[in-house]
């Protein structure tokens, strides 16, 4: 089981490499998890890191046969091995839909630009060489055709295990993962400023939070903000379990575990019409409202909830019955096949 | 990045022209590309790269290999066979030896003997008699840095020749389907053939093969779109084939959305070639998008054409019987052209739609651009890094490095 490892970081992509390797081992596969450090910066370090993978040997070891790699997210899946399957988390984004975006990082030399088209072409080759390629979700099957022209299966994989439950639907909307400016809880924020009833808490760490911590002061929202920080999982299961609906609304995001986890608290999403991978689960007015990405009618959306708190039960018990169709079981036999 | 783009353009009468008048809009929305103007050969000052669009034609093209020559580049080659173009380039400016040196080049010394044949005239021009046999390609293939090809056809032909540079195969781009109403052209089938009227495009094959179907459908109909090449005597060969002009329709040039509409109206549309200068066909890409079956000569580009999509007519003793065969098949079998017609769609939008094709280019171009530096600091990371362990240039550690690089497209 190969993924990237970036030191200090871990997030849904380190838990899912973790949880697939726990559960190919409760199933009696022989299973190691081999990760390489992966660092994307400076210039043309994105290539050289990634170059890494390829020179590893994972066609035996000590000897023994090894029968099957699986890979999951870039760079990792550059390996090389006669059975390679690969389910794509996601690829090197900064290379494909984040490219001359706030989020991007190639910038207009020649250079940055011949970079990106690099990694573009080593997706193709390295996917290429799958014997069977899966994607998370139908977004990033969906990027991986428009890039590389090559089909994937799309395979959504079980959120990270929790003892989900359902204990109210409280005054607060919960927003869970990792602090980046591309989760956008910004938009959270502004809502909440918009309208003075509303509480929100912010679980997690990363690179955004000063900036989200300064958002919330500004606009006075003390009190009705609370950043946790990281927590660990009974607190996160609390908070699913006590919150009214949980947000989520990264830029066009790849897949993202935590509408499952909310569905699995029997709790609506709320998330805007350009969230990407969310969409394929979160319907409007069906599992979760879905509103354009404007405080204004994200604020409205919450409030309407609060409000209709028979609809929020019904939209988390149908995302509940929607999640219980993805298990470790399907996805293996899958996999596998 | 801004790129200097060499092309004809509209209002020039030309396949390319139009090429690039379809393609520019959507490049420019990736790339800062100045559009040079016609007959400027000193290159571009501030331009990351330049491109050259190279055919077969002097007239159109002879500008453009002389602002090649003062700058190299990305070379787009329309057609792989340029010995017209060189003929052009050199004959057509006084310069015989540069025509004898090409021939030479190319053919060694009874190339050049051939060349003094024909500068003495004592031989027809080479390049319409046996232009396929001597391409003349060598001396753009040597000015060029990188070569953007449609088929794999010419990609082929290019590294036969031992062209080492990078090759891009970036498919011909589809136009949009215009607002049309079909002709209303009676015929059951009516079978369309457009472009020139000459012997390469099998013209007269056609009317042999047709005349034959036609004995057997009388309702059956071709409908020939083009002009009549210089000493093509077309009258004639329909007389000698009783093909009165009940059965044939005749249009000369036609404006763009004329040509759509009588396209829209055939039920089959027949391309041949024979011999081919290595160029795709404007023609069979409108036809591909309108849905239509196609008949096409198995040569070059043509050949590359799936199965479902073409019936492929090779070029041999046997054309005209091959060919009749091939439209008595679709004339017979409504089921099979809507079948093909449908695969021609689904070709048109998959492989040449627009906006994939001008994300082909800008992905060529960035990567002629800055490929070579990205390859070399990575080569050079790489080889400190091995170099830092003790292993040295030659060593089978080094061998085994160098084929994992080129795997992925960053050896060198």
């Amino acid at each position: 089981m190969c993924a990237p490892q970036v030191p200090f970081v871990r997030g849904g992509a380190e838990i899912f490499a973790e949880k697939l390797v726990d559960e190919l081992r409760a199933r009696e596969h022989d299973t190691e998890l081999v990760t390489v450090p992966f660092k994307w910066y400076p210039g043309t370090r994105v290539l050289s890191q990634a170059f890494l993978w390829r020179l590893l040997d994972l066609e035996e070891s000590d000897g023994r046969p090894i029968d099957l790699a699986v890979a999951t997210k870039f760079p990792s899946y550059c390996v090389r091995h006669p059975n390679k399957r690969v389910w794509v988390l996601h690829q090197f984004r900064q290379a494909y839909e984040l490219d001359r975006t706030d989020l991007g990082q190639f910038d207009e030399s020649p250079q940055d630009r011949a970079l990106r088209r690099s990694v573009q072409r080593l997706d193709q080759i390295a996917l290429g060489e799958a014997k069977r390629l899966f994607a998370t979700s139908r977004n990033v099957a969906l990027r991986i055709e428009r890039s590389t022209g090559l089909a994937a299966e799309v395979m959504p994989h079980p959120p990270q295990e929790l003892p989900y439950r359902c204990d109210e639907y409280g005054d607060f909307v919960l927003s869970v993962g990792r602090l980046d400016r591309a989760k956008r809880n910004d938009l959270l924020l502004e809502a909440a400023a918009l309208d003075p009833t509303l509480r929100v808490v912010v679980t997690g760490e990363g690179p955004d939070r000063e900036r989200l911590e300064r958002i919330a002061r500004e606009r006075g929202l003390d009190g009705r903000a609370e950043f946790t920080g990281r927590i660990g999982e009974a607190e996160l299961a609390s908070l699913y379990a006590r919150c009214l609906a949980v947000y989520y609304a990264p830029i066009d995001e790849d897949f993202g575990m935590v509408p499952y986890e909310a569905f699995l608290s029997e709790k609506p999403v709320l998330t805007t019409t350009d969230a990407g991978g969310p969409l394929e689960v979160v319907t409007n007015l069906s599992t979760g409202l879905v509103t354009a990405p404007d405080p204004a009618e994200l604020a409205q959306a919450a409030g309407y909830l609060r409000s209709h708190p028979d609809e929020a039960r019904a939209y988390g018990r149908a995302g509940r019955d929607l999640a219980a169709e993805v298990t470790w079981d399907r996805c293996i036999e899958r996999l596998l096949a | 990045m801004r790129i200097a783009y060499y092309s004809p353009m509209p209002p020039e009468r030309s396949g390319i022209a139009d090429y690039s008048a379809l393609l520019l809009p959507e490049l420019e929305q990736r790339l800062d590309v100045h559009v040079v103007r016609r007959g400027r050969t000193r290159p571009v000052r501030g331009c990351d790269l330049s491109v050259y669009h190279i055919g077969n034609n002097p007239d159109a093209h002879g500008w453009i290999v002389d602002a090649l020559r003062r700058r190299p580049g990305v070379v787009v080659l329309h057609d792989f066979v340029l010995h017209h173009l060189v003929a052009g380039l050199t004959i057509g400016r006084r310069d015989g030896h540069g025509y004898l040196d090409a021939m030479e080049r190319e053919g060694g010394v009874v190339g050049r003997l051939l060349g003094h044949g024909v500068l003495d005239k004592r031989i027809p021009p080479l390049w319409e008699s046996r232009p396929d046999e001597f391409h003349l390609a060598g001396g753009v293939l040597d000015l060029a840095g990188g070569l953007i090809v449609h088929s794999r056809y010419v990609e082929e032909k290019a590294r036969s020749t031992g062209f080492a540079g990078p090759i891009w195969q970036v498919p011909h781009p589809a136009w949009p389907v215009p607002a049309l109403v079909p002709a209303r052209l009676e015929a059951s089938p009516l079978v369309g053939c457009f472009g020139n009227v000459n012997s390469s495009k099998r013209i007269p094959q056609l009317l042999e093969a047709f005349a034959r179907l036609r004995r057997g459908r009388p309702n059956s109909r071709l409908l020939l779109v083009g002009a009549t090449s210089p000493g093509f005597d077309l009258e004639r060969r329909l007389q000698r084939l009783g093909l009165s002009a009940e059965g044939i329709l005749r249009e000369e040039y036609v404006p763009e959305e004329r040509l759509w509409s009588l396209m829209a109206a055939c039920d089959i549309c027949v391309n041949l070639r024979a011999p081919t200068m290595g160029e795709t066909s404007g023609s069979v890409v409108r036809q591909l998008s309108l849905g239509k079956p196609l008949v096409v000569s198995d040569v070059g580009w043509f050949s590359e054409l799936p199965e479902g999509v073409a019936l492929r007519v090779p070029v041999d003793e046997r054309e005209v019987d091959t060919l009749h065969a091939a439209l008595e098949l679709l004339a017979g079998d409504e089921r099979a052209r809507r079948t093909m017609g449908a695969a021609a769609a689904e070709l048109a939008r998959r492989e040449h739609d627009l906006d994939r094709v001008a994300e082909l280019y800008a992905a060529a171009l960035e990567q002629a651009a800055g490929g070579e530096a990205v390859v070399n600091e990575v080569f050079g990371e790489v080889a400190t890094a091995a170099s830092e362990v003790g292993i040295g240039p030659g060593s089978p550690e080094a061998t085994e490095l160098a084929r994992r690089l080129a795997e992925v497209e960053l050896g060198r």
